[in-house]
């Protein structure tokens, strides 16, 4: 897998180097990229991108960063924190190779997310040399990301698919909408770690790729030409586009994913970086996970 | 007052594929290898009847789409109607040449990662937001000939004259003289549809 990562990096690199003579935007393409521009039997990308970029995407940006800490803030006023005892019995469940993979990866979102809005509000911050070194951390933590982005798949994917018990914990929105605690049935991860997972993982990929594209800029791949019957340019204009998008959505769990780990469940941060994760929350939280490892004598 | 609209026009009868004109540029505004600020194109190349050539670089649209998209602001519209840019806002994110109906920003690499550096295109030879005629200007956006009164060094060399630049209504004039001496029916400029809306 990794084989295939690097000679797709290297392919993209190669590409980018050689100059106007095979360019795909300012060479020979360029003529058909100019008369195709805007027209009816095209895909009309340049001008959505235009429409979007310059109209919606700082505004739905901002509107995630204000609107979800937001409704946590007020959940956190509220309904408050579930706290558990934390001195119960502990269960190791994330070992030293899950945790480093997270770490890595959480160093990395750490990074992207906040540059990643420092490029969206850039008329804010002044643009120049700030900006302009957000942007190069920006890709440079994306290194990081994309070496754990398949072991982070493998290694939780089999606790991510999901099943029944996820409809019931939709249905209750996993019990944080009450200060009860009833045990809620839920597998090692429940529903909303779940969306996460999927979001983190296929959405990382998709932010992976797309803002490949636009570092790597003007290259040609023969083969994705082929089959998407698009230009480069308006290959440029999609990958904008979903990197926009696709950013809305891994945000806005991204925030959810800290709120949760950091405020909503007090100390459950811990069981990322110690391993352990405590009985009560286990119990209340993961009662099917509870249930699975009491038949097996863990607790 | 009223400021004049500033427009190119290329002649698609009277370009002879030279390139004259983006090599007068290159030249005078000192690019870099691989930048090329205008170009020329060849458009039905080889069909007979068909075939014709223009010259192609920052059209200077009104409502710029890279003025709208660009997420540092970093573009001004000069009352002229020249679109400027200025470089040490400018990050290289890219957004402007996606935006661009004529592919006209260009970005050289920089930097040990290669990343994009900040965009380059054509100024109509009006230079940037720093200082006019200062050493860091010509350095960073070419020559400033407009603030000397000059014409834009691609029209001023185009043998043919079939590269014009000034304001739209001398530029407008001439097209008009042209067209009905060719007796062939008058036909919109190419690509001004997109660039002036037909203003």
């Amino acid at each position: 897998m990794k084989k295939y990562l690097y000679m797709f990096i290297a392919t993209l690199a190669l590409a980018s180097t050689a100059l106007a003579v095979d360019s795909q935007i300012w060479g020979e393409m360029r003529i058909q990229n100019i008369l195709g521009y805007g027209q009816e039997e095209s895909l009309k990308l340049g001008p959505l991108f235009t429409m979007l970029q310059h109209q919606y995407f700082a505004w739905i940006f901002l509107g995630v960063l204000i609107g979800v800490p937001g409704a946590f803030f007020l959940h956190y006023k509220i309904i408050g924190p579930k706290v558990f005892p934390h001195s119960e019995k502990k269960y190791y469940a994330f070992n030293l190779y899950n945790r480093i993979i997270h770490q890595i990866a959480a160093i990395s979102f750490i990074v992207i997310v906040p540059t990643g809005f420092v490029i969206v509000f850039g008329d804010f911050f002044g643009g120049g040399m700030f900006v302009r070194f957000c942007k190069n951390l920006h890709g440079l933590f994306t290194i990081p990301f994309t070496i754990v982005v398949i072991p982070m798949a493998l290694m939780w994917l089999k606790e991510a698919l999901f099943n029944l018990d996820d409809v019931k914990w939709f249905m209750i929105l996993g019990g944080y909408l009450s200060k009860e605690k009833k045990p809620i049935l839920a597998g090692k991860f429940n529903a909303g770690q779940k969306m996460w997972y999927w979001v983190a993982i296929l959405g990382g990929i998709t932010m992976i790729l797309s803002g490949a594209f636009m570092f790597f800029l003007d290259f040609k791949m023969e083969m994705l030409h082929n089959v998407t019957r698009m230009s480069q340019i308006d290959m440029l204009r999609a990958a904008a586009i979903i990197h926009n998008v696709m950013g809305f959505a891994v945000v806005a769990l991204f925030i959810t994913h800290v709120y949760m780990s950091m405020f909503a469940i007090k100390g459950a941060v811990q069981s990322i970086i110690t391993g352990y994760v405590e009985e009560e929350e286990v119990k209340i939280l993961h009662s099917t996970w509870y249930k699975k490892l009491k038949d097996q004598g863990k607790f | 007052m009223e400021y004049a609209r500033m427009k190119f026009y290329c002649d698609e009868h009277r370009c002879i594929e030279c390139d004259g004109c983006s090599v007068a540029c290159a030249e005078a505004h000192e690019l870099p290898v691989g930048i090329a600020r205008r170009k020329v194109i060849t458009i039905n190349e080889g069909i007979p009847g068909k075939e014709f050539s223009t010259s192609i670089a920052c059209m200077h649209c009104t409502d710029a789409p890279c003025e709208q998209v660009c997420p540092v602001d970093c573009f001004y519209i000069r009352e002229d109607g020249i679109v400027l840019h200025d470089k040490e806002k400018c990050i290289g994110c890219g957004y402007c040449l996606y935006a661009c109906p004529f592919g006209a920003p260009q970005f050289p690499r920089e930097g040990i990662f290669g990343a994009k550096g900040a965009m380059d295109k054509c100024t109509m030879c009006a230079g940037g937001p720093l200082e006019t005629n200062s050493e860091k200007e010509r350095h960073l956006y070419g020559q400033n000939r407009i603030a000397e009164g000059k014409v834009p060094v691609c029209a001023a060399m185009c043998s043919t004259k079939a590269l014009l630049v000034g304001d739209s209504e001398s530029v407008s004039a001439i097209i008009r003289a042209r067209v009905s001496s060719r007796a062939k029916g008058a036909s919109n400029p190419l690509v001004w549809d997109k660039a002036y809306k037909n203003q």
